[in-house]
């Protein structure tokens, strides 16, 4: 399933000198030089506070920069038309930690949310989806492997299936970036390494840009190509994940590493 | 460890209030000239009306059955209609979701007044519009159900979690979109829940508009009434009473397995 243009590389991401400041005076992105290539899985680390929501944020558009600019294929986030915006959003797709599922509504229903922004607005008003994007939603969930799961009640999956669904939600919009906040935080060991581990898959078979957020340095370790290092809002360590080191960990937390910022046990 | 000493009570403050209070009570019974000997006196004619109300007349019921189906109607057109103009209303009204800050204060005012004033005064106004009779009823009974609605679930959907709706902005979804898939399904219960209750209240308040000339059952009971008929006013209020008791019951019902 070729999903972009062949001739074209989509997906590169360009911070330049970006900046955001919040009406409350917090800092939450500082300066920041940052470009990510097209496939490239990136995981960006640091404590809370650090910013990486609101890197992820910015690029979509969730969140304005009021300094600097992102690019994504070289074309400026639009920060003040709407229109614009939708037009990148489109196929920007998102994961979050809380999965943000509609409950109520069935696991197909949740992944055509995926295509809202590709079908006219009465068909999607309407419940009316054109068969093509039903096709390309099962393909997503088929992608994670939870096709069967298709007609059952979101709210009825466990939180793995659900984050699984949120995967395909994303998916289903045959996007070019993918951003996961936290996509594993509230699951256990074993649901976050398959979690992990479609995430990769993606990548690699689709060539979808990743930006994932991890707060376990075992898990950015593990399975990140290139790891991003945030304190404050600033870019502390920009690097392969094969050669980072502990006190490359120490200097991005500003502190001793502990259990607590490890899914497995042992420091 | 000791439990610290009690805290001395206000006793001036209890005193004050409780002043206060029976000073306003004394003086609005004298402003409306509310007598107790008065009420005694008149407790004669009460009595009359008692037993003049009494028994009920059975034989009138069959010709009850058409306007209570009526009245029936006029509450199901009003909560229909009105349950589907209060989306809007309600969403507009909703300070999470409305699209700027101008049109939520438009509909927030557009609220407050439809519901500063009465269902009543909506009859008489729908009354002189398109005339006497169920059609100023089911009139008024839409914007009554507009007004208790949006106020209700509008405040429902400002308690939705806002992570949904910002999902389907990060899709690229528009803001219709948004209220649509983001907002709505978490509020759809409560939604169905206000829309029941305002069902019943319109029921009620179909009987009473009734009395003015809106038509079903309320229109029969103030002309019975007017002519002295006591004993079918009677078998008026047992009837009214009996359907309303069933219709609450059934939409409670519902609402209990929805909440």
């Amino acid at each position: 399933m070729s999903q972009n243009d062949p001739n074209k590389a989509t997906g590169a991401i360009r911070f330049d000198k970006a900046g955001i400041t919040y009406p409350n005076g917090v800092v939450g992105m500082k300066d920041l030089d940052l470009e990510i290539t097209p496939g490239e899985f990136v995981v960006i680390v640091g404590s809370s506070g650090a910013g990486k929501s609101t890197l992820l944020r910015a690029v979509n558009g969730l969140n304005a920069l009021t300094s600097g600019s992102v690019e994504i294929d070289g074309e400026r986030v639009a920060t003040h038309s709407n229109r614009e915006l939708r037009r990148m959003r489109k196929r920007i797709g998102m994961i979050f930690q809380d999965f943000r599922l509609v409950k109520r509504l069935s696991v197909m229903s949740n992944v055509l949310i995926g295509r809202l922004a590709h079908v006219p607005g009465w068909r999607a008003m309407l419940n009316f989806w054109p068969a093509a994007d039903r096709e390309i939603a099962i393909d997503a969930l088929k992608r994670v492997g939870i096709a069967d799961k298709a007609w059952v009640k979101a709210s009825q999956l466990s939180g793995g299936q659900q984050q699984r669904v949120g995967i395909a939600r994303a998916l289903a919009q045959q996007p070019a970036i993918i951003l996961a906040d936290e996509p594993v935080a509230s699951l256990d060991p074993v649901t976050t390494h398959q979690i992990m581990r479609d995430l990769v898959r993606i990548n690699r078979e689709l060539g979808i840009t990743t930006l994932v957020n991890l707060h376990f340095l075992d898990l950015a370790r593990e399975y990140g190509d290139r790891i991003i290092g945030l304190r404050f809002g600033e870019l502390v360590y920009d690097g392969s994940a094969k050669t980072v080191t502990d006190e490359d960990f120490r200097n991005i937390y500003g502190r001793d590493f502990t259990e607590d910022d490890l899914l497995e046990e042992e420091v | 460890m000791n439990v610290p000493a009690r805290p001395p009570r206000n006793w001036m403050l209890l005193a004050g209030v409780t002043g206060l209070l029976v000073a306003m009570t004394v003086w609005s019974a004298y402003g409306i000239g509310f007598s107790l000997t008065e009420i005694l006196c008149n407790i004669a004619g009460g009595t009359r009306l008692i037993t003049e109300s009494w028994p009920p007349d059975f034989g009138f019921l069959p010709r009850l059955a058409e306007p209570m189906l009526e009245t029936v109607f006029i509450a199901v057109i009003g909560t229909v209609v009105g349950g589907i103009l209060a989306i809007p209303v309600a969403v507009l009204a909703a300070r999470n979701i409305t699209p700027n800050k101008l049109t939520w204060f438009a509909d927030r005012n557009f609220m407050n007044i439809l519901r500063t004033l009465p269902d009543l005064f909506w009859a008489m106004l729908f009354a002189t519009a398109v005339g006497f009779g169920p059609v100023a009823g089911a009139l008024a009974l839409t914007v009554f159900t507009v007004a208790v609605i949006s106020k209700l679930w509008s405040e429902s959907l400002e308690s939705i979690d806002m992570g949904l709706p910002e999902t389907i902005r990060a899709v690229g979804g528009t803001w219709f979109q948004m209220i649509q898939f983001g907002a709505i399904p978490q509020a759809v219960q409560h939604y169905v829940s206000y829309a029941l209750y305002a069902f019943e209240l319109n029921i009620r308040a179909s009987v009473v508009l009734g009395l003015v000339g809106a038509g079903g059952i309320g229109m029969i009971l103030e002309t019975q009434r007017a002519n002295f008929e006591y004993e079918r006013v009677t078998m008026i209020i047992l009837a009214v009473l009996v359907a309303v008791l069933i219709i609450e019951e059934i939409s409670e019902s519902i609402r209990k397995r929805l909440a």
